[in-house]
């Protein structure tokens, strides 16, 4: 394997997959965020923290869009963080994916890592809009988080290699994930703060964020399977 | 005698991932990963000191897709 060609493909489509997150965030989650932030703001205004003046409005409104651009930048940055874990893990599982086709094996490959270290994550912690969370309490919720998701991370990678070298009965695999990860999910604590906000607009929010993150793992996987197709970065031509 | 040269290309599949690609994805997804998902002005404190704890502005700039991913925030 060609490091180069292998890196260029990887990246490539990580950073175009994180554009498209950022542009869908934009469309879907940038709502929920602002009336979010507005509720923040109110609050401010409530207690004397901030005065509701054309001139906080004017900062406000060029923070805000800059954070907005921000957003995209980040889709970006992430885009290319996540797609050089899927890439790897692609180019080390590739062989043993069903299918002939790079780009189906990409969407199950997808599938599976969207699975472990998103969609479990985030039935056990959602993911919160701004006024939710307690700045207090975030080294707590950061923790907890992160413990999830390795525990749901590297249990799905330790029962894959377990799947592999099974001979039999190869669907136990799948269960001792289940119940690996369903015991983690009921030890682990829920996050701490309590929501004071309307649960319409948290879960609105939540719907968003689930469905541009799954956008997400789908353009990174279909972009890679055909970049993957094109260029073929596994294979070696030599001349005899 | 004319003598014939009869090139041949041999394509074939390896599997096996260069190391250095292995680090360079790994070293990208790290910090990618901290940066949008964690970063509470550790990273820009390397360069700007304490500063960089009271600005934090990867976490402010990253702050809307860091809610929108599902990172815990504020």
């Amino acid at each position: 394997m060609k490091s180069l060609h292998f890196l260029t493909v990887v990246l490539i489509a990580g950073l175009l997959a994180g554009l498209i997150h950022g542009f869908a965030n934009i469309v879907l989650v940038e709502p929920f965020l602002d009336t979010a932030i507005g509720i923040e703001n109110q609050r401010m205004f409530t207690s004397g923290e901030a005065k509701d003046t054309p001139e906080f409005w004017k900062t406000y409104s060029d923070y805000r869009l800059w954070q907005k651009q921000g957003s995209i930048i980040g889709g970006a940055m992430l885009g290319v963080a996540t797609g050089s874990l899927f890439g790897l893990v692609f180019a080390y599982s590739r062989h043993v994916l069903p299918s002939q086709s790079e780009i189906k094996k990409a969407l199950l490959l997808a599938a599976i890592m969207w699975t472990s270290i998103f969609f479990i994550p985030f039935l056990k912690y959602p993911a919160n809009p701004p006024t939710v969370g307690d700045p207090s309490t975030i080294a707590l919720r950061t923790t907890l988080y992160v413990v999830f998701l390795a525990l749901s991370g590297f249990g799905a990678l330790g029962f894959s290699i377990l799947y592999k070298k099974m001979q039999r009965k190869r669907s136990l695999a799948f269960l001792g994930y289940a119940v690996f990860v369903g015991i983690a999910f009921i030890v682990m604590p829920p996050y701490p703060d309590k929501i004071t906000i309307s649960m319409d607009l948290v879960n609105g929010f939540r719907m968003a964020s689930l469905i541009t993150m799954t956008i997400y793992w789908i353009a990174n996987a279909i972009i890679l399977g055909l970049l993957w197709k094109k260029f073929q970065p596994n294979s070696v031509t030599t001349r005899i | 005698m004319k003598m014939t040269k009869v090139l041949q290309q041999l394509t074939k599949s390896q599997g096996k991932v260069p190391k250095v690609a292995v680090a360079v994805l790994l070293v990208l997804f790290g910090i990618g990963f901290f940066a949008v998902g964690f970063d509470q002005g550790q990273i820009f404190s390397l360069v700007q000191g304490h500063q960089a704890y009271g600005q934090m502005y990867l976490h402010e700039m990253t702050h809307d897709m860091r809610h929108a991913s599902g990172f815990p925030c504020h």
